[in-house]
């Protein structure tokens, strides 16, 4: 039988958002919700140690976490405990089964993501509030110090209080854009845990499966919105590469992963996310381009066309039409890519990827010196050592003909 | 004339405020309200509290922080009516402001009425200064070419006019929109006919222009009474200037 501590850690990990979201619709003080709900858990562990895990946990922490916020509203002799106390006393908790306490995290996501506040606030708000990680670990995810991100997210909650933020799901006129911002700190929030996995940094909270924590949720919360599954699909699809993509603290091209060690099930749960009818958003689109990575057992059998023509359907940045122009070099040869990547050349001058792919379809065309010199311009510019290290091997081979 | 004081402080020398400084406030209101001479006027929630509106709509753009990262931001405004400039900086310089920071003195554009503002919101609602921001210099630079003696010794001034024809019209239908949740607003005249009065070494200073330079100006504001930020955006949103300039809104401090 596993101990209360484990029961705890377990319903932890599945129930604090939900328990926060509540908290905060029920006496609108942020603050107050997180330190009663941490309370909870911890009244929990001495409990349930006794008396065995209650039948409804959810409904039990909801309950000690009110009585708790309750007591600190009573103490407090200012208008606001006030009228809070007022709100929060004419609902009582009165469910017997986890499934009647309303499930309010989709107005606690769009609230975290919402627009007013600044990006790196969104991201640590998200993964506080609804995925309970201490602002020490979202530090360490970050690399800031515990105390900087304490006050990023104390800021970011007096901006909710003081601008008054709603905490609501939006209406109607709102609902894309605001689905679309959440959807954009998700997929920043498992970007930067994908890339940091590879970075310099050794001990880093796994950010990036809190994201597909975050985005599974999200699917069960909005069942209708493609974009949803689709991001889901996407981050699956690619997470599913994870195992063979650092080597020896080394970046490990797709070409050169070994495939074996590529994850079956998330891939599989990734490519039945996707629907088959258009038309698809970016993420669904993007998904569809990992799956044709994923799919192909060797990298020959990489369906480049497919993917060029997929990158068609995405908006055409230039950073997007610098990744259709390496499909195109791949599904019709360099000469076809070339004139595509050179026309990028005043956007991308400063992108070392741009340098990168350059310098790949000189070396294809046996243009020997100039693939050394746009490779000598990626070096330079790679934001990262793992990425410089492979570059500089790169160019290595280069010279040395092999 | 009716004048907009724009209280400019580094947030970070708020600390610095003498503790008497409370006592002064009451005093310049309860004499400056006696007088007839303070019309409205409220404390802002720091720039961590302001959001940044563009974008016209259909492509709102909504940012966190003010319109232009400056030393010394927004604190607070005042609305006075006074018969000259003068009395106006006169007015300023007893504002204790001055201990911590500078105040902008900025004539409104002639015609504005200012109603009776109830000290508290409705229920269930929030305020908001809400600051009209846009570029000016070419604007400025035609008005300035304008009041030269000899204006073809100067490039000649723009030849557009520098308001649109049918701008009124568009604030008109954007007030009609807003309905309530405007309470009153106006335009300010052009920032390069603006004064700015300090405090240095116990000596009040004053010098022309702006407190800041920017690239956006503060143009004008309007003071909105709204139910959530998401409400205030949507008002913003629809403000004329939002496709070419932009819209701070700051939560009053209640």
């Amino acid at each position: 039988m596993p101990s209360s501590h484990d029961a705890v850690a377990l319903r932890f990990r599945e129930d604090w958002g939900r328990l926060v979201a509540g908290l905060i619709g029920w006496c609108g003080d942020w603050d107050l919700a997180e330190e009663c709900a941490a309370e909870a858990f911890a009244a929990a562990v001495p409990a349930w140690e006794d008396s065995g895990v209650p039948d409804a946990p959810l409904a039990w922490l909801t309950t000690v976490a009110r009585n708790r916020a309750r007591d600190r509203l009573r103490r407090r002799t200012t208008e606001t405990a006030k009228v809070a106390l007022a709100t929060a006393d004419t609902t009582e908790v009165a469910a017997f089964d986890d499934d009647d306490i309303p499930d309010e995290r989709l107005r606690l996501m769009f609230t975290c993501c919402h627009p007013a506040l600044a990006m790196p606030a969104r991201v640590a708000l998200t993964l506080r509030t609804l995925g309970g990680l201490t602002p020490a670990e979202i530090g360490r995810a970050y690399l800031v110090t515990e105390p900087t991100m304490e006050k990023r997210l104390v800021r970011a909650r007096a901006k909710i209080k003081n601008a008054g933020i709603p905490y609501r799901v939006p209406p109607p006129e709102l609902w894309a854009e605001r689905v679309e911002g959440v959807l954009a700190v998700l997929y920043l929030m498992f970007n930067e845990g994908y890339a940091a996995s590879s970075g310099d940094a050794l001990v880093r909270v796994d950010v990036s499966a809190e994201a597909i924590r975050l985005t599974r949720s999200l699917v069960e919360l909005l069942p209708g919105e493609p974009e949803v599954r689709g991001l889901l699909a996407l981050m699956l699809l690619t997470d599913a590469r994870r195992p063979a993509r650092v080597r020896d603290g080394h970046v490990v091209p797709l070409a050169e992963q070994d495939r074996s060690r590529w994850d079956l099930d998330q891939m599989t749960e990734g490519a039945r996310l996707l629907d088959a009818e258009q038309p698809w958003g970016p993420y669904a689109v993007q998904a569809r381009i990992a799956l044709c990575h994923d799919v192909a057992r060797r990298p020959e059998d990489t369906d480049w066309a497919a993917i060029a023509e997929l990158y068609t359907l995405l908006p055409a940045t230039p950073v997007i039409e610098l990744n259709r122009a390496v499909a195109v070099s791949m599904a019709h040869g360099p000469t076809a890519a070339l004139p595509l990547v050179e026309a990028l050349e005043e956007d991308l001058a400063d992108y070392y990827l741009y340098a990168a792919t350059l310098a790949d379809l000189y070396a294809r065309l046996d243009r020997t010196a100039d693939a050394a010199a746009a490779l000598s311009t990626a070096i330079e510019q790679a934001p990262t050592g793992a990425e410089r290290r492979l570059l500089l091997e790169r160019r290595e081979a280069l010279l040395s003909g092999s | 004339m009716k004048y907009m004081l724009i209280h400019a402080v580094d947030e970070s020398r708020l600390a610095d405020l003498p503790p008497q400084a409370e006592t002064e406030l009451s005093a310049w209101v309860d004499e400056m309200v006696d007088r007839g001479i303070e019309l409205d006027g409220a404390r802002l929630h720091p720039t961590s509290d302001a959001t940044t509106v563009r974008g016209p709509a259909g492509k709102v753009q909504v940012t966190d922080g003010p319109f232009a990262e400056t030393k010394e931001q927004i604190a607070g405004y005042d609305v006075i009516d006074c018969p000259d400039l003068d009395t106006a900086i006169a007015v300023a310089s007893a504002h204790p402001t001055l201990h911590v920071g500078a105040i902008e003195v900025r004539a409104f554009d002639e015609g504005m009425t200012v109603p009776e503002v109830p000290e508290s919101p409705a229920e269930g609602k929030r305020r908001y200064l809400m600051l009209v921001c846009a570029d000016m210099r070419r604007a400025m630079a035609g008005s300035a070419a304008a009041d030269q003696a000899s204006p073809d010794l100067w490039d000649p001034p723009d030849p557009e006019p520098v308001e649109q024809p049918d701008e009124l019209d568009d604030v008109d239908r954007w007030i009609a929109d807003a309905g309530s949740r405007r309470v009153y607003g106006w335009a300010l005249d052009f920032p390069n006919r603006a004064v700015t009065v300090r405090r240095v070494d116990d000596r009040v200073v004053t010098t022309d222009g702006p407190f800041a330079e920017t690239k956006e100006q503060v143009a004008g504001f309007d003071l909105l009474e709204c139910s959530d930020l998401d409400d205030a955006i949507v008002v913003a949103a629809g403000h004329p200037v939002a496709g070419s300039g932009l819209l701070e809104l700051r939560p009053l401090w209640s």
